[in-house]
């Protein structure tokens, strides 16, 4: 019995450890390969903020800066060329999104297809405070029997 | 009335609900990203032919007929798989075919031309997928039709095959009619 329950102890010790590491690889990890770096350290973190907007298409969930996929490589290149090139942010992602659609962005813009998707969370909420506010309002001064 | 507004959460589950089971059963692919280049006009490029190293200009190329462009590689199994039916395609005489390259190398889509024949009126190469780049390719094969004024009408992701043959094939005799 003893045995077991120190068994148990040292597996969540080690899940923990595990879980600890992983989760600061992932907060740190990025595909990025050293020969794409730009010598330049402030067009370089420009093109890295614009490579987490951007969506893999080959594995979707992930941005083009976490992903290994060759598409997700020639992106980032792109971007980087585009930025030593002297485009803007928003003319590379009007660039991205006129080949690949919205789909591209993982921030989708505000447009009449994504009004719903924007407005549905305020739309709950508000009817959520409604809701509790109007709940309270009846019950008030009421004692529970 | 009071008794009736703890309907509502109910009414909300019900829709999220419905919304997500007609998503499920619905045939929707999500690997398929709809094409944000239908209805419009064919991005330009320039590449080398395959067979005699010449240079062409996409408006060189595509003048006044439908055509079809489809993105190839050897590297690439379903191209291997597609093949018989990009080659029934060219038997349609109202068509042109251009095959696209992508990142390849000339000797070994030589060799794969002449073991499965060629169905391509002309194959463009894109070695470094700058193409690819311009026209929104995100996996091979991908497929587009072309209609006689240069405007993209549809696209195919994923090899053509026996279940969606003929629903392509319909889609490219619409662009000519």
């Amino acid at each position: 019995m003893i045995l077991f329950y120190i068994l148990k102890k040292f597996i969540l010790i080690i899940l923990f450890y595990i879980s600890f590491f992983l989760f600061i690889f992932i907060n740190f990890s990025s595909a990025v390969e050293p020969e794409e770096f730009m010598q330049d350290e402030k067009n370089e973190l420009r093109a890295r903020d614009i490579s987490k907007n951007i969506r893999c298409l080959v594995c979707q969930n992930q941005s083009i800066d976490d992903s290994s996929a060759e598409l997700a490589k020639d992106l980032r290149i792109l971007i980087r060329k585009k930025i030593s090139d002297g485009s803007t942010n928003k003319e590379i992602y009007d660039f991205l999104s006129a080949r690949y659609g919205d789909f591209i962005l993982l921030n989708p813009p505000l447009k009449l297809n994504t009004i719903v998707l924007w407005t549905f969370p305020f739309i709950l909420l508000f009817f959520s405070i409604f809701l509790i506010y109007w709940h309270n309002k009846k019950s008030d001064g009421k004692e529970i029997k | 009335m009071s008794k009736k507004i703890y309907i509502i959460p109910l009414i909300l589950f019900l829709i999220v609900i419905l919304t997500f089971l007609y998503f499920l059963i619905s045939q929707r692919d999500p690997n398929q990203v709809p094409s944000a280049l239908i209805n419009k006009k064919i991005p330009s490029f320039a590449s080398t032919s395959l067979f005699n190293n010449k240079k062409i200009l996409s408006d060189e190329i595509f003048v006044k007929k439908t055509f079809i462009v489809n993105f190839f590689a050897t590297w690439c199994a379903p191209c291997r798989v597609e093949h018989e039916y990009i080659e029934k395609l060219s038997r349609d005489d109202n068509i042109r075919i251009i095959g696209i390259n992508y990142k390849d190398e000339s000797k070994k889509t030589m060799e794969w031309l002449n073991e499965l024949g060629n169905p391509y009126f002309e194959v463009l190469e894109d070695k470094e997928g700058k193409i690819g780049l311009e026209w929104g390719v995100y996996g091979l094969p991908e497929t587009f039709v072309i209609n006689d004024k240069n405007i993209i009408v549809y696209k195919h992701i994923g090899p053509l095959t026996e279940k969606n043959f003929k629903g392509f094939y319909k889609k490219v005799k619409e662009s000519y009619n």
